[in-house]
């Protein structure tokens, strides 16, 4: 018989291999970013060490020159946050509602057709989509000169076309993921309910409105909450695409693609300004946690049910 | 829209026309979607201009496997196949060894702190580790550790939504099965190696599967902590041909086709165990 001690103990062994690499790589980097954020931490001081400067960092960034960066970055931010939920779950939606029609006998086939920008490595595809988006030569404006005949569009080097571009590349690589939760949502709708929008003379359209919509909102609102979060920090298709460009006038080379994850990360990259970097990666600390907080409290997630 | 039962009969003039414009707008929306595969699988079979031609199905007449031969041949690409490859073994198996362990207490051991446990780490990870990069990319630069074996630490930490994910299957599967073998004298390790794990053997493959695809996808990180073009995983190496991509389109999309196809087959074949997966373990019914 094992002693009481280590039955209490083992399943911290268990764990262990987890808690230690959490700790090591998100709690340890999380306190000294932290840390730095309150130093003058940089290329300049990275041999000599650096120094404790108090809240100066965050002064710089509300009110002195960054601040010219900081409020449009978090301005577009939140946009396109917003933008890429909200196309990808419509697109989503829209197609599992055609999906799911049970005369289209062969929908198993075009669901697995649909679902392919989603098993295609994103870094990968931002990059094709960045040669397809080339002005000049590119796939897309070839085909619009040719099809509609209008002057080909600066994709890549007018700051609306180049979020636009984004978008899109986003919504392709988004909506099949959306697609399936929607899928799954669909099925979860008690077939009573449109017996009883039937017998109370509801026609398609009200019962999409007054039926699956608002079903389906139920289900996917958490998942789009997320959703929302993830994309707040999600600057890799347009760092790749555009490496956050075209850049803006003024100081710390961001771009109008940036959002505030990739101006902290290209801090860090490009400038080595460690110390603004770790004060920016607060603030989106407390935005973020803030936004799942929120989730939390609407939707009732992660919540034991034992 | 309703999950009506097909109708054995004849369908209704209406639901003819119906699945017809369903079919109709779902044959465009494909359309749309392929299009830049498409262009892509051309590029890569073709001579050097389809770049500039905007053409869209394979012309036979320029049909070569040039680009592929250059692709393998002059450039770093089989160097950052390797890399990606051997990365996604490493970090595949290393994660889904800590989550499964970790799944395991959560779901069958009783501990302090366990109710609370998860939701601590799930908090804590919401954010991605790369907005800490400056802390990572200082401590790893002053360690001289900005290459593929820093690379792998920092990949390798473990992740909470994981172990949220695969507990939730765990709890999907019967009790029973766990006192049957308590009841044989099993320990907790026992019970751990010889029941749940082979059970969840499916569940952990998808993990394997997503963590080795997500490899793949891997640039921000990378980015941060690699220098030498010897070290590169396969998106950093790819984005050096886009500042050439008039000379290398053909290459770069042979490139993709070499990398994606691969993954997207694995993917088919894997996508019902990947959505099951998704939805038992997120959704607990």
């Amino acid at each position: 018989m094992r002693s009481s001690l280590t039955r209490r103990l083992s399943p911290y062994a268990y764990l262990s291999p987890a808690l230690i690499s959490i700790t090591l790589l998100s709690l340890l980097p999380m306190l000294f970013t932290v840390y730095l954020a309150f130093t003058d931490a940089s290329l300049y001081t990275f041999k000599t060490g650096f120094h404790w400067v108090g809240l100066a960092n965050f002064v710089e960034i509300f009110s002195g020159s960054f601040s010219k960066v900081f409020f449009p970055v978090f301005g577009w931010t939140i946009v396109y946050s917003l933008l890429s939920v909200l196309t990808q779950f419509s697109a989503g939606m829209f197609v599992a509602v055609l999906l799911n029609n049970p005369n289209l006998k062969e929908t198993r086939l075009y669901r697995a057709l649909l679902i392919i920008p989603w098993a295609i490595p994103g870094s990968i595809a931002a990059l094709a989509w960045q040669g397809l988006f080339n002005t000049s030569n590119g796939m897309i404006n070839r085909l619009l000169v040719e099809f509609f005949h209008i002057d080909a569009i600066p994709w890549l080097q007018e700051a609306t076309w180049a979020r636009v571009a984004v978008l899109i590349v986003n919504l392709w690589l988004g909506f099949p993921y959306m697609m399936t939760i929607c899928l799954g949502a669909l099925q979860a709708i008690p077939f009573e309910l449109y017996e009883a929008a039937e017998v109370d003379g509801a026609n398609v359209w009200d019962k999409f409105w007054k039926v699956t919509f608002p079903m389906m909102l139920r289900f996917s609102l958490p998942l789009m909450i997320s959703s929302f979060a993830f994309n707040f920090n999600n600057f890799n298709t347009a760092l790749l695409m555009v490496n956050g460009g075209p850049n803006r006038v003024g100081p710390f080379a961001a771009g109008y693609t940036d959002l505030l994850a990739s101006v902290g990360y290209k801090l860090t990259v490009n400038l080595n300004r460690y110390d603004l970097s770790g004060a920016l990666s607060i603030i989106l600390f407390f935005l973020v946690a803030g936004i799942s907080l929120f989730n939390m409290k609407v939707t009732g997630a992660f919540k034991e049910d034992e | 829209m309703a999950r009506r039962k097909a109708t054995g009969g004849k369908l209704r003039r209406f639901e003819i026309i119906e699945v017809w414009i369903t079919r109709l707008i779902i044959w465009a929306l494909i359309v749309v979607t392929f299009i830049p595969i498409l262009s892509i699988v051309t590029a890569s079979l073709q001579t050097g201009d389809v770049f500039y031609s905007g053409s869209l199905l394979p012309d036979p007449a320029r049909f070569t496997l040039n680009n592929y031969k250059l692709l393998l041949t002059t450039t770093k690409f089989p160097i950052w196949i390797r890399n990606t490859v051997l990365m996604g073994f490493a970090v595949g198996i290393l994660q889904v060894g800590i989550t499964v362990l970790s799944s395991f207490a959560f779901s069958r051991l009783r501990f302090k702190g366990r109710t609370n446990g998860i939701r601590a780490l799930l908090l804590l990870q919401m954010m991605p580790n790369y907005v800490s990069i400056a802390a990572i990319q200082y401590v790893l630069f002053k360690l001289n550790m900005g290459n593929l074996w820093g690379l792998l630490l920092v990949l390798t930490g473990a992740s909470a939504y994981n172990i949220w994910l695969i507990k939730g299957y765990m709890d999907g599967l019967p009790k029973e099965l766990d006192e049957a073998a308590r009841v044989d004298g099993c320990t907790d390790w026992q019970v751990f190696y010889k029941v749940i794990l082979p059970l969840a053997r499916p569940m952990l493959a998808v993990m394997f599967l997503m963590t080795f695809v997500g490899i793949f996808n891997e640039y921000i990180m990378s980015r941060a902590l690699l220098k030498s073009p010897n070290d590169m995983l396969l998106a950093q190496g790819l984005q050096t041909f886009s500042t050439q991509f008039s000379v290398k389109w053909g290459q770069f999309a042979a490139a993709t086709v070499l990398s994606c196809v691969p993954l997207a087959i694995i993917w088919g074949f894997s996508q019902k165990y990947v959505e099951s997966g998704l939805t038992r373990g997120a959704v607990k019914g």
